[in-house]
């Protein structure tokens, strides 16, 4: 098993790149030296869709790549879902206990095996404010997993992520999202908490018009049409959170 | 926002530091489910909350707790000595320079945006207290969710061992090294702080 000492070399690869091509090249050779594959440091978006400050650095398979960007996997990859719901790095067998998989996802996986990538283990990375991202290191369908090395590619893992957010200078959405008031973020956040309008006019001592202006400058802020979108993105840009919401 | 820096011999006797037990009381028991100790059903109290441990807690106007930390000698009994001696591979730090950061906790009651401003507040006064008392750095045990984060903030940190799992969680212990550069790192790395008035003069001036 390799211990912190042994591994402190490659972690050093990997903390101390410069750029994004060094990191490329810290994480193959950390990689290999694991025993895995692949690589693949990504935040999860949809990278056709999106102008992208996100960042996606991966040695998989070119056939594989496009498949995935063709179907928009960025946001639904079932590895990625199962991402979202925990902070500790985890086996990719593991995903069918960790989420609800559907035909489609059992299609991806399937595929994943295809075109040359069979087991992995993903480190999530959920920076509060930005695209929730992670790491995974993969093996060929003929190879397995060593499950010594899964303490070293957790911290490996950790520490690329954040070297990735400091040389792309990833910074909280916020900055450049629109502000709300008080008032109308308190109108998002009942909204999204399933509160018709007469509701939260109740609860926050208003109006049910004044709610109702509210929340329409709040879209008009957020260049949006329907409410939804509205509170999907006030949780995505951290003006409220899933916390707040689901009052937890 | 206020800062109190205070010790661990007022106990629940100070007004600050009875609301910071009760946040970590609904941080950690409550909302986390650790299992600590509670005292009377509203403090969460352990066997560190003694006269050797000092709180950097951040307040409101009117004394409400918005965020605490809690500081423990490493040369005394701590978490990582204590409780999890295995995710430290080499020998513990130990140090009157250096202090041990347990129970960052952010108070609930806060929006999420109002939690990060106290966040990168108390993240803050964490790198100017040891600026101020002369400490070289902190130690930390995280599980990993909250590891990334740490690493987020900028400042320099150092793996002291691999990650353990610990039921459906993991944890790992950073160290993490405060220098003059430490608060324009932070503000690098987008945590910039509230202004900050000391508890003292709040009082004062009310």
């Amino acid at each position: 098993m390799i211990n912190l000492a042994a591994a402190k070399e490659f972690l050093d690869l990997v903390r101390h790149a410069t750029t994004n091509h060094e990191l490329y090249e810290a994480l193959a050779i950390v990689c290999a030296a694991m025993g895995f594959d692949y690589f693949a440091l990504t935040h999860h978006v949809d990278f056709t869709a999106r102008g992208t400050d996100a960042v996606r650095l991966h040695n998989y398979p070119p056939n594989w790549v496009a498949w995935f960007d063709e179907n928009g996997l960025g946001v639904t990859d079932p590895v990625h879902r199962a991402s979202q719901i925990t902070s500790a790095g985890f086996l990719w067998d593991r995903v069918p206990g960790m989420i609800k998989l559907t035909t489609a996802d059992r299609d991806v996986l399937e595929r994943a095996r295809g075109e040359g990538i069979g087991d992995g283990f993903t480190v999530p990375a959920h920076i509060p404010g930005e695209a929730s991202g992670s790491c995974s290191f993969a093996v060929a369908p003929s190879s397995q997993v060593c499950d010594d090395h899964l303490p070293i590619a957790q911290l490996v893992g950790a520490f690329a992520f954040e070297a990735a957010r400091r040389i792309n200078q990833i910074r909280l959405v916020e900055a450049d999202s629109p502000t709300l008031t008080e008032r109308q973020r308190d109108c998002v956040l009942w909204m999204a908490r399933g509160k018709s309008d007469w509701e939260m006019a109740q609860i926050l001592g208003l109006s049910p018009e004044t709610c109702t202006q509210h929340l329409n400058t709040a879209r008009e802020r957020f260049d949006v049409a329907k409410r939804p979108q509205l509170a999907v993105r006030a949780l995505f840009d951290g003006h409220i959170s899933f916390a707040d919401v689901f009052g937890r | 926002m206020f800062l109190t820096i205070g010790s661990g011999a007022g106990g629940t006797g100070d007004a600050i530091l009875r609301a910071m037990f009760e946040a970590r009381k609904r941080v950690f028991v409550d909302l986390l489910g650790w299992d600590v100790p509670v005292l009377a059903d509203r403090y969460e109290i352990d066997q560190f909350d003694d006269p050797h441990a000092t709180y950097l807690v951040l307040s409101d106007a009117a004394g409400n707790h918005l965020g605490s930390a809690r500081l423990l000698e490493t040369t005394r009994p701590h978490i990582l000595d204590t409780l999890f001696p295995e995710l430290c591979e080499g020998a513990i730090p130990r140090s009157a320079a250096i202090r041990e950061i347990t129970r960052f906790c952010l108070d609930p009651r806060q929006n999420a945006r109002q939690r990060r401003r106290t966040r990168d507040t108390l993240v803050h006064a964490l790198a100017a207290h040891a600026l101020e008392t002369g400490l070289t750095g902190y130690t930390g045990v995280a599980e990993t969710g909250w590891l990334q984060q740490i690493l987020a903030f900028g400042w320099d940190c150092e793996p002291l061992g691999l990650p353990h799992r610990s039921g459906q969680t993991m944890l790992g212990a950073l160290s993490i090294a405060v220098t003059p550069d430490t608060p324009a790192l932070l503000r690098r790395a987008g945590i910039v702080p509230d202004a900050v008035l000391s508890a003292a003069d709040a009082r004062h001036a009310a």
